[in-house]
């Protein structure tokens, strides 16, 4: 019987074998699936690492670039740059054969010029602004981390010159400027869509100088992006970059095993040694300084006492979670900084497992009983963190140990993030992945007042001894001293426990191997721009 | 015949404004605003106060029942909480998408499963009869989403024949016009058909065979018990006897009465297919209504969750009542229990 069926099936079998269709040229192109729908196309909205993979460095470019091999800043937009000595003025020097994408929606009639770096700017710096209030007004990246205090002016000084000009001297200022969140916009684009009365249009049919233009988007099943046949780097290799929303992780891996995509972000950690043995995959790891970590709304009682926060964060067995949820490829966590980073002080006293301990503190916040929260669950996976839900039911069995009774909750991204932000949440399992290589990056964009501000202060908490500490780190370049004023910052976080750290861990990227050039990226969103596909034989991929 | 449509027509007129009052209760059943969750327009919203006296909501709850009816009919179906988009905008490419699953599905479950329950009924107690039992059964005892993920596992993982995700291979740019795949290929780009026709049957494969399972294997156990009935029916027996040869039995006699009780069940089969809608298009990330609906679910997104309970109700009580004027129009005897009754 089986014998019978098997030879009925055979011809069926040569028949798909043999109209696995061969894409024509037009239709080619690198497939990359993505977490989770883009919140908007302008990467000045947002802080999530979905949407900057998709756009940031796919779309848009940025006045300088940091070279994560080197080590150093280099020009991308900005052919050379200039501070003058009391670190208070900087002039780009600007390129003048950059083109912006023509689409059926936009011919530009003009090259890139500083016009549109004084327009990027200045959308988010200046509240009277025609396109401030578009899109909400709220710039997450930039108020966080104060830079739209700290320029006081933009200035385009000549049709290529731009001079920027700030209140104090900042020593991370370039690092900000070459984040995924500094892009440059089209001011024409912008004005024509103005005038025609839908200014919101520039964030959804986005307009930039970068290596792929826009598409197409439909929610929840993909991106499409074409290449910019004008790039002023040269044109990318592929046709077509789609990005597939697949916000399983186990749906993306079968997916990559049955071709429908090229390129997976995020693999589930506990196939990753399987996937490393593949043979027609490769798995890439990019130590990409990260931290997760769980954040207590500090604004909501009991969390507005620190000694809670000291006994939730002696109740975790964060030994277990490494275990469990990152199988092993993660370090722990003894502050919110990587141990990567030049500043980092750890305080692993602070955040150790001790039930006891968690217990004489709930009882001396007068809380011997215990009390019921709610547990916020992340709910798509990221570099920091792989598995919140799992991550949630070991620690709701923790701290039901203690007495507390966690309730776990979760929404689709978008919703989650909104919410957050709002500040409806109890505590919250999320973690944050550095843009850049500066320190201040995990300190100012996280736990200041100023990030309460603008929505993404997950803790709600605002200690203005704090931002006096990271404020003075700024102001000076001096790294003996930055180092010691970061030391009493992380003393503080450890005495106050606005979150607990949990863990810093490793990026991973399966790509298939006939996609080639691309590499899991250490800080912000991933560069597709230099991927190619090597061309096969039909022979060898049957072999496969 | 008239009187049996005007017994559907007003069944059906019934059910309809039972559905649209169930539906309408919801928006104070949700927990939160009524008028956000019949809306989609919250509290903070500048056009609140507008929505909110549109929709009644300042006067009493029959006149709020009735603009909700008004809207309905209209295509004003809120906005969705999670994009504010127009609910009606993404049901209008969603439910295309899922109609062709459906109906592909119901069409292949009907083209195979009557005729192998007669294949069976014709060998009864012979080994093909008792092969086809045997499958069927199983077909019947496998869950939907675990027979999706075992059909994944073999077909698309190991023999690599069939994609597992979305409607087309998205490298190819088909451009959502309808929503149903086959249909929005004439509208793309002439030089490109022909692969992306080929890439969508692909896509449809496995989805149109996990989702025509269930339906299939009703209908054959259906369709075999009855032509077993039939069989030991006095007038077979005398047609034979008559020397009509065995084709001549069948197609004049036999067939036809078995498929009277079976003709009934396919509006059961298809109220069974749409269920499995939902789980299918959440395994084969197809973007139609069910996925959607499940998401919204998940996501509390109240708006959505009102129409699409609407819509599929609506499709499920149409098809039933189109499959019953079917029957009673095949079936002159049908038609004289329903004048019996009346």
């Amino acid at each position: 019987m089986t014998h019978k069926l098997l030879k009925l099936l055979a011809p069926v079998s040569l028949l798909l074998a043999g109209c696995q269709p061969d894409l024509p040229a037009s239709a080619d192109g690198l497939l990359y699936c993505s977490e989770g729908n883009p919140e908007s196309f302008n990467p000045q909205l947002v802080t999530s690492g979905t949407t900057l993979d998709m756009t940031a460095a796919q779309l848009y470019d940025r006045l300088i670039d940091y070279d994560e091999d080197e080590h150093r800043f280099r020009p991308a937009l900005a052919e050379r740059w200039r501070a003058s000595p009391d670190g208070l003025r900087y002039t780009f020097f600007l390129r003048s054969d950059v083109t912006f994408h023509e689409t059926d929606y936009f011919v530009p009639s003009r090259n890139f010029n500083a016009q549109d770096v004084v327009f990027s700017f200045n959308r988010w710096l200046d509240t009277e602004h025609p396109f401030f209030a578009v899109s909400g007004g709220i710039y997450p990246f930039f108020s966080a981390t104060g830079l739209n205090q700290l320029i006081t002016r933009v200035e385009a000084i000549g049709p290529h010159q731009v001079e920027i000009e700030l209140k104090e001297p900042d020593s991370s200022f370039l690092a900000t400027l070459a984040s995924d969140f500094a892009v440059i916009l089209s001011a024409e684009y912008a004005q024509q869509e103005l005038q025609a009365g839908t200014p919101e249009l520039i964030d959804v049919r986005p307009i930039g100088t970068g290596p792929f233009k826009f598409g197409h988007f439909r929610r929840d099943v993909a991106v499409r992006l074409e290449r910019h046949k004008d790039y002023w780097q040269g044109q990318a290799q592929t046709e077509q970059l789609v990005f597939r929303i697949t916000p399983s992780d186990h749906k993306r891996m079968l997916m990559l095993l049955t071709r429908d995509c090229d390129v997976s972000p995020y693999p589930p950690a506990r196939d990753i040694a399987w996937l490393e043995a593949r043979e027609d995959i490769t798995l890439q790891q990019a130590t990409s300084p990260n931290t997760a970590f769980w954040a207590f709304n500090t604004e909501r009682e009991p969390f507005d006492d620190p000694r809670v926060r000291q006994a939730l964060a002696h109740a975790i067995d964060r030994e277990a979670l490494l275990r469990t949820v990152y199988f092993g490829h993660a370090t722990m966590a003894d502050s919110i900084l990587p141990a990567t980073s030049w500043a980092h002080t750890p305080m692993s006293d602070a955040f150790h497992y001790d039930p006891e301990r968690a217990r004489e503190l709930l009882a001396e916040a007068g809380l011997p009983d215990g009390f019921t929260m709610s547990l916020w669950a992340l709910p798509v996976q990221r570099a920091y963190n792989p598995n919140a839900r799992v991550m949630a039911e070991l620690m709701q069995s923790n701290l039901a140990d203690v007495g507390v009774n966690a309730t776990i909750v979760s929404y689709e991204w978008s919703t989650f993030r909104r919410h957050l932000a709002a500040g409806l949440h109890d505590s919250v399992l999320i973690g944050w992945s550095a843009d850049h290589a500066d320190p201040d990056n995990f300190f100012r964009p996280l736990l200041t007042c100023a990030a309460k501000e603008s929505g993404s202060n997950r803790a709600q908490w605002c200690n203005p001894q704090f931002d006096e500490l990271v404020q003075a780190a700024i102001r000076t370049t001096d790294t003996e001293e930055r180092m010691a004023y970061y030391a009493l910052a992380q003393t503080l976080l450890a005495e106050q426990v606005p979150l607990l750290p949990l863990a810093h861990s490793q990026r991973f990227q399966a790509t298939l191997n006939h996609v080639q050039g691309i590499k899991p990226p250490a800080y912000g969103g991933i560069r597709l721009y230099p991927a190619y596909r090597l061309q096969q034989s039909p022979e060898t991929k049957d072999a496969l | 015949m008239s009187r049996v449509i005007l017994r559907q027509l007003s069944l059906l007129i019934i059910t309809l404004i039972l559905l649209s009052v169930l539906s309408f209760s919801l928006t104070y059943g949700f927990p939160g605003d009524p008028v956000t969750n019949s809306s989609g327009i919250s509290a903070e919203h500048p056009t609140y106060e507008q929505v909110r006296e549109t929709r009644g909501f300042d006067r009493s709850i029959p006149v709020q029942y009735v603009r909700y009816v008004q809207h309905l009919a209209r295509g004003d179906w809120g906005v969705s909480l999670q994009d504010a988009q127009p609910v009606w905008e993404e049901f209008r490419l969603r439910f295309p998408a899922t109609l062709e699953l459906t109906f592909l599905s119901m069409g292949l479950a009907l083209l195979l499963g009557p005729p192998l329950g007669i294949i069976a009924a014709m060998n009864y107690k012979r080994p093909i009869d008792h092969a086809i039992t045997a499958l069927s059964l199983s077909g019947y005892s496998i869950p939907v989403f675990w027979f999706a993920q075992l059909s994944i596992l073999i077909f698309a993982v190991v023999l690599e024949w069939f994609p597992i995700a979305g409607q087309i291979n998205p490298l190819l740019d088909v451009p959502p016009v309808t929503g149903a795949i086959l249909i929005d290929l004439f509208y793309a780009d002439a030089s490109i058909r022909g692969v992306a026709f080929q890439s969508a049957i692909q896509h449809l494969i496995l989805p149109v065979l996990v989702l025509a399972l269930v339906p299939l294997v009703l209908l054959i156990r259906l369709t075999r018990n009855a032509m077993i009935d039939v069989n030991r029916k006095k007038f077979m027996k005398g047609a034979y006897a008559r020397g009509l040869s065995t084709t001549e039995v069948m197609m004049t006699h036999g067939i036809p009465n078995a498929m009277q009780p079976v003709t009934r069940q396919i509006g059961t089969a298809f109220s069974i297919l749409m269920t499995n809608t939902l789980i299918t298009e959440v395994i084969f990330s197809w973007p139609g209504l069910g996925n959607w609906l499940v998401r919204s679910i998940y996501e509390r997104d109240y708006p959505v969750i009102q129409g699409g309970l609407v819509l599929l109700a609506t499709l499920i009580l149409l098809f039933n009542i189109f499959i019953s004027l079917i029957h009673a129009w095949r079936y002159p005897q049908v038609r004289q229990e329903i004048y019996a009754q009346s």
